[in-house]
């Protein structure tokens, strides 16, 4: 990695860091910071889109290990977060285990339903692997709707997460909680990314056969990286379901699938920071929408009716249009641009 | 006292009321600049949904003009209502909820039970009143901080149930009842009915089969429910699916034959539009409105508003629910301002959801909505607030009302344990 003019690396410790620099850990810890300040000054709502935020960001940051590093296409990612989701809610709502094993477990589980439905991507990939994952986000759905464990199309209550007694009953409690397991799992996924797994799912992506030929066991990585894609997938499920507090299958559709692919390409691929750019706009965007509206219909009445109302769907799809045209590589080129360029200054080449 | 005296006296009385009438309004509470109602109300505009949510938040939109612009807001303060589209999105119904919460709303409406169902959670846990449009019994039983605004799916069920009984069987023994239920709330509010009352009313369910909203044949479930000889077909489904079953029936030789019935969300004009007249002549349903046109004290004023802002939704029944639920929302909202002041309410926290919950909308009591859909009152331990419907049959290509309003009696539904599984 680059350092800004006139930093040196004298170790290799210092050379592997992800933090090289004062500045890296000023601007780190600064962030953190505001992070975790952020219950002081925001709106319960505010705090709330936050949480979910959090939430898409374990789940999408899964999908990019699978989709961005691995190159193995997903398009049932919502129904791996459905898996979690039920888990922990059927074992902490049902059978009374606590919150931190229900939420292992619903990683665990969405993992190994991962691992069975990635099977197929050792002999297929592309469009093919796309197919068979979209049967996954089906056939989930279905048993979700007629298993009576799950409260078929009723839905299911879920208790609130609660560790050692204490309850994450209300938002800003929950969104402390969110953002530590958002921080583990982006730390997880930049260590993965670095290390020898990390190497092993490029060079699958890069050239499966070339990847081969150079040792690398193919059905043990893309296996890999399905379990790891939906053991994050899973957590998300597992941390959304305690704070909704009620779950049902309409809240793993395949549009959230595909919004979940919308959000890495417009993040960028292969990145730790794309999901996480990715998922602040589109759910960012989303909220700006909802509020504005009503706005947009009351201020034009010239305006036909229900013209707002396909606002959203116009503004996502116009949204993955233009990222696709300008900027294939996604938020994180445009961040890395900038970076570059605080590293060239004050040399403007 | 003569006659001549006392009609004087009367005429004296009569004249003082009419003259200090113009001053009883200066001792109604007058809302002062910035002081508003905050409501949130959420439809599907967009979606799965949205063709019954998009006329339902132009509903919405409308009554909310109408109140305050014509009705002086209520009790004298204006409503200030954040009407946002959901999207049919659990997600989304979550964040729109929660942002109610937080910017201070007294309550929040939803069209649908699908929307209410994520929105429960929260909004139970917190105390915060929401009332939706369309409910199925799992929104409410056990009852909470929810509540119905018209009968809920398993009442349709119970209703047209009890009708057929008592005016179409002439068989001996229990009638067969097939249930064709949408694979959702919609559908499984009707299996809930007949789970729990199917013995007590006399009917043989011989089976319950789903289908999807996006269904365009049904042909192999009737082929195997005709094995089975039923006398009803009960579909508790939307126009598009329900048409697709009578069709699907006409072309199997079952019907006519049968008996068929239609819960609300499908005996709308849109059946007859989508299914065509001829086809769906003689199909039964119920429906917790009047009709278009009807000689009821609110229809003009709706169909003046409806006309002048959304002409395209003259004639829809879901505009007239949503803006039923407008003017329900309203009158709780006064009884609340009456009961304990404008500015225990201002507050917008805990404390006023519970003075609009246990002050407003559970002292509602025969409210009769402007005639628009049965009386309106809260029953302790029953959170639908509209429990009557009418049974309608479509008879020359037009839905007819057979009945006047059948009130559908309460199901405690949390004492069966299969309920919610």
């Amino acid at each position: 990695m680059d350092l800004p003019s006139g930093t040196r690396n004298y170790d290799y410790a210092r050379d592997m860091a992800v933090m090289r620099t004062k500045t890296h850990w000023a601007f780190f810890v600064g962030f953190l910071v505001l992070v975790f300040t952020a219950p002081l000054y925001l709106r319960n709502d505010w705090l709330g889109v936050f949480n979910l935020i959090g939430i898409t960001i374990v789940a999408v940051t899964g999908l990019n290990i699978l989709i961005g590093y691995c190159g193995q296409l997903s398009i049932g990612h919502a129904g791996f977060m459905a898996v979690g989701a039920y888990t922990t809610g059927i074992l902490t709502g049902e059978l009374g285990v606590p919150f931190p094993l229900g939420l292992l477990c619903a990683g665990l589980s969405a993992g190994l339903i991962g691992i069975v439905f990635g099977l197929p991507s050792v002999r297929v990939k592309g469009f093919y692997l796309a197919i068979t994952t979209i049967a996954a986000q089906f056939i989930i759905i279905w048993i979700i709707n007629h298993w009576s464990l799950t409260g078929g199309f009723v839905g299911m209550d879920v208790p609130r997460a609660s560790i050692f007694g204490f309850v994450f009953k209300t938002e800003a409690s929950q969104y402390y909680l969110i953002m530590v397991i958002v921080a583990l799992c982006i730390f997880l996924a930049k260590n993965l990314a670095r290390g020898r797994v990390g190497r092993a799912f490029i060079a699958v992506r890069d050239n499966d056969l070339a990847a081969e030929v150079m040792g690398i066991n193919l059905l043990y990585y893309k296996l890999l990286a399905f379990f790891i894609g939906c053991f994050l997938a899973g957590i998300a499920g597992a941390l959304y379901a305690h704070w909704t507090g009620f779950l049902n299958a309409e809240n793993f559709t395949l549009t959230d699938s595909i919004l979940y692919i919308g959000m890495v390409i417009i993040g960028g691929l292969g990145t730790t920071i794309g999901p996480i750019l990715g998922v602040v706009v589109i759910r960012l965007l989303q909220q700006l929408i909802i509020y504005i509206s009503p706005f947009i219909e009351n201020a034009i009445p010239a305006l036909s009716t229900g013209f707002t109302t396909g606002l959203g769907p116009m503004v996502f799809g116009l949204a993955i249009i233009l990222f696709l045209i300008l900027e294939p590589r996604g938020l994180a080129h445009r961040w890395a641009l900038f970076k570059a360029a605080y590293r060239l200054w004050p040399f403007s080449y | 006292m003569t006659k001549k005296s006392f009609l004087v006296i009367a005429i004296l009385c009569l004249a003082l009321v009419i003259a200090v009438m113009p001053f009883a309004g200066a001792c109604a509470p007058k809302a002062q600049p910035g002081q508003v109602l905050k409501i949130g109300m959420m439809n599907p505009s967009t979606g799965k949904a949205a063709e019954k949510g998009l006329p339902m938040m132009n509903g919405n939109n409308d009554v909310i003009k109408y109140i305050n612009a014509e009705l002086g807001g209520a009790g004298g303060y204006p409503i200030e209502a954040t009407v946002l589209d959901s999207n049919y999105d659990a997600t989304k119904v979550v964040t729109i909820v929660k942002g109610f919460m937080s910017s201070g709303c007294l309550l929040f409406t939803t069209a649908a039970s699908a929307e209410m169902s994520p929105a429960k959670a929260s909004a139970n846990e917190a105390g915060f009143p929401g009332i939706s449009c369309f409910s199925s019994p799992s929104l409410y039983r056990p009852p909470a901080h929810i509540y119905g605004q018209t009968p809920d799916y398993g009442d349709d069920a119970i209703v047209f149930a009890n009708y057929y009984m008592k005016n179409i069987w002439k068989g001996t023994g229990k009638p067969k009842f097939a249930l064709l239920m949408l694979n959702n709330p919609t559908g499984y509010g009707a299996r809930d009915a007949f789970k729990a009352k199917a013995d007590e009313l006399g009917i043989e369910v011989v089976s319950m089969d789903e289908h999807a909203a996006t269904t365009t044949s049904e042909m192999d479930t009737l082929t195997r429910v005709k094995g089975l000889t039923p006398d009803v077909l009960y579909i508790s489904s939307t126009p598009a699916p329900t048409a697709v079953i009578i069709k699907n029936a006409r072309d199997l030789g079952m019907y006519p034959g049968v008996t068929i019935g239609c819960c609300h969300a499908g005996m709308t004009k849109a059946l007859i539009d989508l299914g065509g007249a001829d086809v769906v002549e003689g199909v039964y349903g119920v429906y917790p409105t009047v009709q278009w046109g009807n000689n009821v004290p609110g229809m003009a004023k709706m169909a003046e508003y409806c006309q002048q802002y959304h002409p395209a939704n003259v004639g829809n029944a879901d505009y007239m629910v949503s803006w039923a639920q407008g003017l329900i929302v309203a009158k709780a909202l006064e009884l609340a301002v009456k009961n304990v002041g404008y500015d225990t309410l201002a507050k917008g926290d805990a404390a006023a959801w519970q003075a609009v919950e246990t002050q407003g909308i559970q002292k509602l009591k025969d409210y009769d909505v402007a005639g628009l859909h049965g009386p309106v009152s809260y029953t302790p331990g029953d959170n639908r607030l509209d429990k009557f419907n009418r049974i309608f049959q479509v008879v020359g290509g037009k839905i007819t009302p057979l009945t006047d309003w059948v009130e559908a009696p309460l199901i405690k539904y949390e004492t069966y344990d299969w309920f919610g599984k």
